[in-house]
């Protein structure tokens, strides 16, 4: 909730500023190693706009989540591969502390407004 | 009309974490955020840990919680500073609200700074609040669970308070199963087991939170 929260607030003053009066979407950009529950940001979604307590984001806006995959490189032999969820353990060479390439990401791409 | 942002979500906050970080540099206040589910007993152990060291250090405690001012009254009683954060249905602290009521703490004259989160396993753990340490207090009859449901608070943390061990007998808690998950969220956290009623173990959080001190005092 409290993330969700957050980035609605964001998109909502932004619109206040290009004088829109409605938000008719929004996009998020969501990496699979940001900490960031898409699921959990649907469902916030949902209820701000059911509940209309944030400004200009009413029952009809849509929710775009984009996923961007994480990606890490061992720091011993160099691979690239895809983190699970928690730990960056190479697959080749069982190291740990793989280095994040990509996926920490969460931001607003942008929204669309009237 | 379509707007690109391309915007941050937690760039205010992550900002805000770093300024309230400053200020617990220069006054060398070590500053513990503790979160966990309502009713686990992080204002126990509070009442407890500032009874037992407000002889040695300078204890102030923020209170996180949605309505009431209840437990900075119960922190109160033990002769403590407590401020209450009443986050009007907030489920989480967020940075903005603890560089908010700094002025009611006076860092210079602390030297240690309990911040008691709002009682929930989720979005406490999305909040950087510029903190020292992180530490997550599991009570025995929440069941061992908890642990793999709520990854993201057992990885943000760096110790487990497992509290209410006097009940663990009458629960089908395992300690050593819980070392065990924690150890696959996040290798560099542990648990540590107590009771805040008997006392037993508490000792060992007493040590933590000393040997803690000490190494803010050096940085
Ligand atoms: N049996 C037992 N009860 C405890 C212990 N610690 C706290 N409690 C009880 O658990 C309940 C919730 O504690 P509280 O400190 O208010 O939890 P909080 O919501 O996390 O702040 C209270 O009734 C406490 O007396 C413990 O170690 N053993
Ligand atoms: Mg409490
Ligand atoms: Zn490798």
């Amino acid at each position: 909730m409290g993330l969700m929260e957050e980035a609605l607030q964001m998109v909502s003053e932004d619109a206040e500023k290009h004088g829109l009066e409605t938000i008719d979407k929004v996009s998020l950009i969501v990496g699979d190693l940001s900490n960031v529950l898409p699921d959990a940001l649907r469902f916030a979604f949902d209820a701000f706009c059911k509940t209309g307590e944030i400004p200009r984001i009413g029952e009809r806006a849509q929710l775009e989540i984009i996923r961007e995959r994480g990606l890490a490189r061992c720091a011993l032999c160099g691979k690239e591969y895809e983190p699970s969820e928690y730990l960056a353990l190479c697959p080749e060479c069982d190291m740990p502390f793989g280095v994040i390439q990509s996926g920490e990401t969460f931001k607003i791409e942008s929204y669309e407004g009237s | 009309m379509k707007i690109t942002l391309e915007k941050d979500v937690m760039e205010n906050n992550d900002r805000a974490a770093e300024f309230n970080r400053q200020l617990f540099r220069q006054s060398k206040t070590l500053v513990i955020n503790i979160m966990s589910s309502p009713g686990a007993g992080k204002t126990t152990i509070l009442e407890k840990t500032a009874a037992a060291l407000s002889g040695q250090f300078r204890i102030a405690v923020i209170e996180g919680d949605i309505a009431t001012e209840r437990d900075a009254d119960r922190v109160r009683a033990t002769g403590v500073r407590a401020v209450q954060i009443a986050t009007e249905g907030e489920c989480h602290l967020d940075p903005r609200m603890i560089a908010k009521v700094l002025p009611d703490i006076n860092l210079e004259e602390t030297d240690i700074l309990f911040i008691e989160n709002v009682g929930n396993l989720v979005c406490p753990s999305e909040f950087d609040l510029g903190q020292d340490h992180r530490i997550v207090v599991l009570s025995t009859p929440e069941g061992n669970d908890k642990i793999p449901k709520y990854p993201l608070m057992f990885h943000v943390t760096e110790l487990a308070l497992i509290n209410k061990i006097d009940l663990l007998s009458y629960t089908s808690f395992d300690l050593e199963k819980a070392q065990e998950d924690l150890r696959g969220i996040n290798p560099s956290s542990r648990i540590m087991p107590l009771s805040a009623r008997t006392g037993e173990g508490f000792d060992d959080w007493l040590n933590w939170v000393k040997e803690a001190y000490q190494a803010c005092q050096k940085r």
